[in-house]
């Protein structure tokens, strides 16, 4: 990347982030909240992105990441008193890395279309398991609990309100990208995309692939456990819903739509999807299928905007 | 010691032999052409040596070490590089990424919290094979956009950024202009200087010019083996291969 068009994004970034500071002092209540949750569904897609973009393995299975966070938190909410927020992030990630690792150790040694179904299929056990699991999960239920403070626990805490929340979920967010960016420019990062190009020269060369996709696989894990835990800090709870295949489904779209191998893109493609879902049912009302609209745009998406919506406006601003 | 050596090396697709009891050297510093009719087992060696196939029997020593069914990563680390016959590079990487990707694999190559670009020593590393592989000026180019001639020449410098004992390279010039194939010649021999290098080529001047020493394949058998006029004399050859 040359320097001017280097100097040119950061001033991007600036700008959007200022905006997203902002954001929660100006808007309403309701789409206060619709934006916060935007920046952790686009979390969970940008994770998502790191293989389907850079490593070129989609994955269907990162329901199973941002539910086992979800749950994670849960736990530590509810087994330690006082909560603490950090704790559940904790928790969070070791739940998600627990089902990572072993999602990445079987799924890896497959690739393309099998790889993504090995996904699903696991996503889709964990979820059986925390659906009739009652006693630990609560089931169909899910588990509820109060919102911990931000803070360190007995020093100094503040109570979340919305826009601290928004705050910190914009915080986590930020600052997951930066990691990410800096893992996809990294000497790792290029490997990825190396395989990604070429499987077979990148194993000629020396690299020991499958390793390299077991990691990538953690770390996305990882990023979505994350995207979990926020998603249950910020609803005070954990559902079976959210391990359920469809999350992924959803990730997916988000990446499609917003552009693959960007991520910033993904997080693009979760507003434009959420806000034109949002919409749609607002204008077409609950009891017509107002996703019938959104599918046709979606669909149009695909074929007049293969490289999604940052794609597009790359091209754009470049002509 | 010769640096290469296998030992009843021996390959079988069902109940085809593509390699049959193969007992070959070769000596640090040579550049030995590998020739044969189509079928021979030339391209099924090569894929023997660099860990692609693995052997029915049989073993591949280098400097001693068996390697043989060693996946392809581990050999490479170990020292054998091969370029292909059929273009095998990142199409959509520059010239130079393509390059740097593979000197990165000897150190480094873990690192996620830092910039690819300060790896200083790995760029100079790629920047030298890039100069030496005569494509130091295009090193911005998408490796797509390169001529053939380049993009074969590449696929030496993808091979060499491995900093490789031995280079296995499979009909370097397949596809080239004369004046390419003959640059692509004087290529092999300024890097033979460092390096030990077996070299599959159906251009019988390229492979007469280069080698020092040739080995010829037959049905998956060595037919002969020796210097470039013994081998040009030897009737047994003539009757396989030349003549044809």
């Amino acid at each position: 990347m040359s320097k001017r068009s280097n100097k040119s994004f950061w001033i991007a970034f600036g700008i959007v982030l200022a905006a997203l500071i902002i954001a929660p002092l100006v808007l309403p209540e309701f789409w206060r909240r619709f934006l916060t949750e935007i920046l952790i569904w686009g979390l969970l897609a940008m994770s998502s992105d790191l293989l389907i973009g850079y490593t070129g393995m989609v994955s269907f299975g990162h329901s199973a990441f941002f539910g086992l966070g979800m749950y994670g938190a849960a736990a530590a909410l509810l087994t330690v008193k006082p909560a603490n927020l950090w704790l559940a992030i904790l928790y969070g990630l070791c739940g998600s890395a627990v089902v990572a690792g072993f999602v990445a150790f079987f799924a890896t040694r497959l690739r393309d279309i099998y790889f993504a179904i090995t996904t699903l299929i696991f996503s889709q056990i964990f979820y059986v398991v925390i659906f009739t699991w009652t006693e630990v999960t609560g089931g169909e239920n899910g588990l509820n609990f109060t919102r911990p403070q931000l803070g360190i626990p007995g020093i100094y805490t503040v109570t979340f309100t919305p826009e601290i929340l928004h705050w910190f979920v914009l915080a986590v967010v930020t600052a997951s990208y930066l990691i990410l960016r800096r893992i996809t420019h990294s000497p790792f990062g290029m490997v990825l995309q190396s395989i990604r190009e070429n499987e077979s020269r990148t194993r000629a060369i020396g690299y020991p692939v499958e390793r390299y996709k077991i990691v990538a696989v953690m770390l996305s894990g990882l990023f979505a456990g994350l995207a979990g835990v926020l998603y249950a800090v910020q609803n005070r709870f954990a559902a079976p819903d959210f391990v359920y295949f469809v999350v992924s489904g959803e990730a997916v779209i988000y990446n499609v739509m917003g552009g693959i191998g960007t991520l910033v893109g993904p997080i693009l493609g979760a507003g434009f999807f959420l806000g034109l879902r949002e919409i749609s049912s607002r204008i077409f009302g609950d009891q017509f299928p107002y996703l019938i609209p959104v599918g046709v745009i979606f669909i149009a998406m695909v074929i007049f905007l293969p490289q999604g919506l940052l794609g597009f406006a790359k091209r754009w601003l470049n002509r | 010691m010769p640096v290469l050596r296998t030992q009843g090396l021996t390959v079988r697709f069902g109940g085809l032999t593509a390699l049959n009891n193969v007992n070959f050297e070769v000596a640090s510093g040579e550049i030995r052409a590998i020739i044969g009719p189509n079928g021979a087992g030339k391209s099924t060696f090569f894929n023997c040596l660099t860990g692609v196939i693995r052997p029915t029997a049989g073993r591949v020593l280098l400097n001693g070490e068996d390697v043989a069914g060693l996946p392809s990563n581990r050999i490479s680390q170990k020292g054998i590089a091969r370029s292909y016959q059929i273009t095998n590079i990142l199409p959509n990487a520059t010239t130079l990424e393509n390059v740097r990707i593979a000197a990165q694999s000897r150190r480094h190559g873990w690192s996620m919290l830092r910039h690819h670009a300060n790896f200083r020593d790995i760029l100079d590393k790629a920047e030298a094979v890039l100069h030496a592989v005569g494509l130091g000026s295009k090193a911005e180019e998408l490796a797509a956009n390169l001529s053939h001639g380049d993009q074969r020449n590449l696929e030496i410098g993808i091979a060499l950024a491995t900093q490789p004992q031995v280079l296995c390279l499979d009909e370097p010039t397949a596809g080239m202009s004369a004046a390419e194939t003959h640059e692509t010649m004087e290529l092999v021999r300024r890097i033979a200087k460092n390096l030990t290098i077996l070299i599959v080529e159906h251009d019988m001047q390229v492979v007469m010019e280069l080698a020092s020493r040739i080995t010829v394949l037959h049905y998956g058998e060595v037919l002969a083996e020796g210097a470039p006029a013994e081998i040009q004399d030897n009737p047994k050859v003539q009757e396989v291969y030349l003549k044809t």
